[in-house]
């Protein structure tokens, strides 16, 4: 079988598994949606209105039954009713996912922009100081969890430069453009210091891999221009894994980023899920989890025909 | 939700036009106000939520039959006057002709009985059901009155009426079966749409009786990390906040622009023992564990001393001066010897549980406290748990301590009739009960003489801290933060945010 | 001995490992009761104290010196850190030399497991764990170690598959080897090296990981010290007490860094001809 056709079989099976993971594993957490409703006031129920709760939160019905329906309903895009929104969870989370995507795409676009100039710099300039710094920094940058960019920009931004970032109430890119990418910024910066640290070091490594080979030595003996050899010949070659790690990276993105939405207070899908466990809204973690998984993959197989594409050399029916 | 405040719009402007007066009935200052909190509503009926946060939301909306104001007072609301008979066993309200839902339809006699029928039937789960057990029958002899007919005296039931709890809700809707899907109240705001976690837009209540609305509308944020909710504020994204967390609280003040708001609540911060484990089955060791704490250095060090020392009873109308209590001078001698009194010189260990953020200060008090009692030889080991597992733990009594930041009430009686009666339904909770405790409560609920009641409560109060099946600590405040274009607030103790209707917004 | 002579020829090997050795001689300092201060002990009269000279990093809100709790807040991290790599280590040799070894079906199942755990959100799934275990020290390493299992079975699963077919393995198998004995004696020394890399960047995730759990509440617990809970306790109070954020942000950034520094350094002295790792 070809590697493409396998990855294509073994996807809907590696859903299915997705989905039997965070149906059982979202029951298995104590409490359940009531007790996250009303609190310690849950104890003024009587055993008829519990009962009655139960039902209507669908919990009276085996596993078994709540799993082969939820699945029956997913089948036909139905991902089911978020309790605590009280409207269908794909509606949930396609408002919020636009937020999300936003953040990715400028990361994305962040981490290109800074890292891809930096690695070529850096492997143009190997082994000299201006190499040592750009590396120094990348290490840096992808050693720091991206919380603690957060916050140390926060801290940094409001005490030394009194510039306060703009969180509160979240305006939406179709609202007002300008009002959105100053809510924005600092997040996609923030998420985009490791991203770029990923892009500068893969991007400075495959470049010094591609001037070291044999082709480029050729041309370089044949006296073509230096400027020339890096931009035509092995700029192209060194962008296929750049390529890789920044799909795989924007697939992370898409899963949310939880705890810097939390410190950002953005509410996009990280937060949605992180919120959802936590009150006990099963269909919603359920649905969003599955809808993460979904991207996730998809965005690598897209990465993996996008490397089929870019690299000629690349045969995917071995490894 | 665009729909309903479509409707709202056009009934605005057929009600302008029918008048002549295009325009002038709004002021010109009006405005929309931005407001941020970090904790969402988790439903919309008034009958059934007991979450702070929804009840918050819930009081903008609708209204009770009487409010408390600022000093607690009972004052009117959709009643403009109210009369218990001789025996106390009538009470009759005199609703205000001019109350109206918000869409026009004038609130009747049968809407607050349909209310209270609903209320009191058992299947609705209703919150506060309990506070309205005397309630025989009720009674609309005319459009303007209604009778309530009780069983036997009852002091508290007024002060119960007074909150959104028991809020007049349309006859109609109840029928439908549409409270809690869909918001229709005679309060001072519409409820435009409610995106769970994220946001509620409400507007002003063109027939809202009690007046003009200075804003045009509310704009709320959930944003539930409160360090960004000052942020915002910081950087006028936000008018005006909910703050919950002392620590940032007291950051506000340090911004040019920004004024704090801090009101003394009723809910109390409280360390609940359990009497049916191990060495707390002892009251002497109970009483060491009292002495050993000094709630004062607890209050500093987790709270910033953001806050008073209490006893059990909160409401400065029944409220004693803590000091006389027990123990509440800490005596760590005295503690010390009755551990060894009871046979627990060396002490013991046990663990105490809590929960993430809720209050926001309970893993610092927790580990204040148990730094404290290891002076007397308790081991404490500290759970501390998300809120949801705490809740079921809590409601199943599971625990051998608790840090806890229970709600207080208005009326005594009401607040712990729960915990400290024999029957009370978390009784098991309270992991507590004796003759004393349980009659003391029956007496000050049938007593209708202002002074007496206070007399039987303080009985009560120096009765439970000296056999201190909990160990009651402090209140904290509220408090709102708001920008220098927000002016006319006026808070309340029971924490309520009906004081916005009042407020306005310059631009 | 050789490894660590290369290790510290090596100028990111050097850099790293010493930030690592230095880490670590904290940690013990920390876990043997040598810190300045108790850091469980509250001197409420000096709360939110400022570096000075009693205390260096200053005191927490509790009046807790800020220095011991970073150290025992270190060890902690490390502990978690190390505990859950050795936990993902162990399972995913397992589990990949069984799918080389066994091949068809249980390679099969086993590699589409590990697939469904890599495409759940590494974060999310750490978090559904501790919700239902409850939060604390060994879920934490357990809910790490999870995440991490799959990315070591597939590190071991290539090369055991590789070797499998490899003809020192038929030769030992033609002069009788036993079956336990090939599999322990030849594919694991020759999996060692690309596992001795991979350990180590997955000690820099773990921490990271750690800090990330700690941070929302969900790791270690109070009154112990973690990196991530002392950030999460800094969060209120930067401004009134920046030292409470300033100094565990830097320890984490650092040990981090160490451990990336040393894997990056193994992975040029082990296996000079890959500079990327398997994703």
């Amino acid at each position: 079988m070809n590697y493409l056709t396998r990855r294509l079989v073994t996807f809907p099976v590696v859903m299915l598994g997705v989905s039997v993971l965070v149906f059982v594993s979202i029951r298995l957490v104590p409490g359940d949606a009531i007790t996250a409703m009303l609190g310690t006031e849950a104890g003024l129920l009587t055993p008829a209105q519990r009962a009655a709760l139960e039902a209507y939160f669908g919990m009276d019905q085996s596993w078994f039954g709540q799993y082969w329906h939820w699945l029956g309903g997913v089948l036909h895009g139905d991902l089911g009713i978020s309790v605590t929104y009280g409207r269908p969870v794909m509606e949930v989370i396609l408002r919020v996912f636009p937020l999300t995507l936003e953040l990715a795409l400028l990361s994305m676009i962040v981490a290109l922009a800074v890292g891809l100039p930096a690695g070529i710099y850096a492997a143009t300039h190997a082994e000299r100081p201006s190499d040592l710094i750009v590396r120094i920094v990348a290490m840096v940058g992808q050693s720091t969890p991206s919380f603690v960019v957060a916050l140390l920009a926060i801290y940094a931004l409001s005490v030394w430069f009194g510039v306060l970032p703009a969180m509160g109430t979240f305006t939406p890119l179709w609202e007002n453009p300008l009002k959105n990418l100053a809510q924005m910024i600092l997040p996609a910066l923030t998420l985009g210091f490791a991203f770029a640290a990923a892009v500068t070091r893969i991007s400075r490594s495959a470049m010094l891999d591609i001037l070291s080979d044999d082709y480029i030595r050729t041309a370089r003996a044949k006296g073509v221009p230096a400027r020339s050899v890096i931009w035509h010949h092995a700029l192209p070659n060194a962008l296929i894994p750049v390529v890789t790690v920044s799909g795989v990276e924007f697939g992370y993105l898409l899963g949310g980023a939880v705890i810097v939405e939390q410190v950002f207070a953005l509410p996009g899908l990280g937060r949605t899920v992180l919120e959802a466990i936590l009150q006990r809204d099963y269909a919603l973690v359920q649905g969003s989890v599955l809808f993460i998984a979904f991207n996730f993959m998809i965005v690598n197989l897209l990465v993996d025909l996008a490397y089929a594409a870019l690299d000629p050399r690349i045969r995917l029916g071995g490894k | 939700m665009g729909r309903p405040r479509f409707k709202n719009m056009v009934s605005a402007v057929a009600v302008a036009s029918a008048l002549g007066i295009a325009g002038a009935a709004v002021p010109a200052a009006a405005a929309t106000l931005n407001m941020a909190w970090s904790q969402d509503a988790t439903g919309l009926d008034p009958h059934k939520q007991t979450a702070f946060s929804s009840l918050r939301l819930l009081e903008l909306v609708y209204e009770p039959l009487v409010r408390t104001d600022g000093e607690l007072n009972i004052v009117p609301a959709i009643a403009t006057a109210w009369e218990f008979s001789e025996d106390g066993q009538t009470l009759t309200f005199k609703l205000d002709p001019e109350v109206k839902f918000s869409n026009g339809d004038k609130v009747m006699p049968a809407d607050v009985k349909a209310s209270f029928e609903r209320i009191l039937n058992e299947e609705t789960g209703a919150s506060s059901r309990a506070n309205f057990l005397s309630i025989e029958s009720i009674d609309t002899p005319d459009d303007e009155t209604v009778v309530f007919n009780l069983s036997q005296p009852d002091a508290p039931l007024l002060t119960a009426m007074s909150s959104i709890n028991a809020a007049i809700v349309p006859a109609s809707a109840i029928e439908a079966g549409t409270i809690g899907t869909e918001t229709l109240g005679s309060g001072p705001f519409v409820l435009d749409s409610w995106e769970p976690n994220s946001r509620e837009v409400l507007s002003a209540n063109e027939n809202w009786a009690g007046g003009d609305v200075g804003v045009d509308g509310i704009n709320i944020s959930v944003l539930p990390d409160e360090t960004a909710i000052l942020a915002a504020l910081r950087t006028n994204q936000v008018d005006f906040a909910l703050i919950n967390d002392p620590l940032v609280a007291t950051l506000v003040p340090n911004n040019a622009g920004l004024t704090l708001n801090r009101e003394p609540v009723l809910n109390y911060h409280v360390l609940q023992l359990n009497a049916d484990r191990g060495a707390m089955a002892e009251e002497k060791v109970r009483q060491a564990i009292s002495c050993a704490i000094d709630r004062q250095d607890v209050l500093d060090a987790a709270l910033l001393g953001e806050g008073k020392v209490t006893g059990p009873l909160t409401m400065p109308a029944y409220a004693t001066d803590p000091s006389e209590l027990f123990c509440y001078t800490p005596d760590l001698e005295k503690a010390r010897a009755l551990m060894a009194e009871a046979g627990y010189e060396d002490g013991f260990s046990a663990k105490v549980m809590a929960a993430t953020g809720e209050p926001p200060t309970a893993a610092a008090e927790a580990q204040v406290i148990q730094s404290q009692l290891a002076e007397i030889g308790i081991d404490l080991d500290i759970e501390i748990m998300e809120l949801n597992v705490y809740v079921d733990r809590w409601l199943k009594g599971d625990f051998d301590m608790a840090v806890a930041l229970n709600g207080g009430r208005t009326d005594p009686y009401t607040m712990y009739n729960r915990y400290w009666t024999k029957d009370g339904n978390l009784a098991h909770v309270a992991h507590y009960g004796d003759d004393t405790l349980d009659s003391l409560m029956q007496e000050g609920r049938v007593e209708t003489d202002p002074a007496k009641r206070k007399e039987i409560f303080a009985e009560f109060s120096k009765h439970i801290t000296e056999v201190s099946p909990w160990i009651w600590l402090y209140t904290g405040y509220s408090y709102t933060a708001a920008n220098d274009k927000v002016s006319g607030f006026e808070a309340n103790p029971t924490g309520s945010l009906f004081g916005l209707s009042a407020v306005t917004v310059s631009e | 001995m050789s490894l660590l002579r290369s290790i510290f020829a090596h100028p990111s090997g050097r850099i790293g490992g010493t930030i690592v050795a230095l880490y670590i001689i904290i940690a013990v300092l920390g876990l043997v009761g040598l810190t300045p201060h108790d850091p469980l002990m509250q001197f409420r009269i000096d709360r939110l104290h400022a570096p000075s000279a009693t205390y260096w990093m200053g005191t927490d809100l509790l009046g807790r010196d800020v220095a011991s709790r970073l150290m025992i807040g270190i060890a902690q991290s490390f502990i978690v850190s190390f505990a859950s790599v050795a936990l993902a280590t162990a399972i995913g040799i397992v589990l990949g030399l069984a799918a080389a070894w066994f091949g068809t079906y249980w390679d099969g199942t086993i590699m589409r497991l590990m697939d469904v755990l890599l495409a759940f959100p590494a974060i999310l799934l750490a978090l559904l764990i501790i919700t239902i275990l409850g939060p604390g020290t060994w879920t934490s390493v357990l809910a790490i170690a999870f995440v991490y299992t799959p990315i070591f079975t597939r590190v071991v699963r290539g090369p055991a598959l590789s070797l499998k077919t490899r003809e020192f393995v038929d030769a030992a198998r033609t002069f009788g080897s036993s079956r336990r004995y090939i599999l322990s004696r030849h594919m694991l020394l020759n999996l060692v090296a690309p596992l001795t890399v991979q350990v180590t960047l997955a000690l820099a995730w773990a921490l990271l990981t750690e800090a990330g759990l700690s941070f929302l509440g969900l790791g270690t617990q109070p009154p112990k010290a973690s990196l991530g809970l002392m950030l999460s306790e800094a969060r209120n109070l930067m401004e009134m007490a920046p030292w409470l954020l300033v100094f565990p942000a830097f320890a984490i950034m650092i040990g981090i860094l160490g451990f990336n520094l040393l894997g990056d350094a193994l992975r040029d002295i082990l296996d000079p001809r890959s500079r990327r790792a398997e994703a």
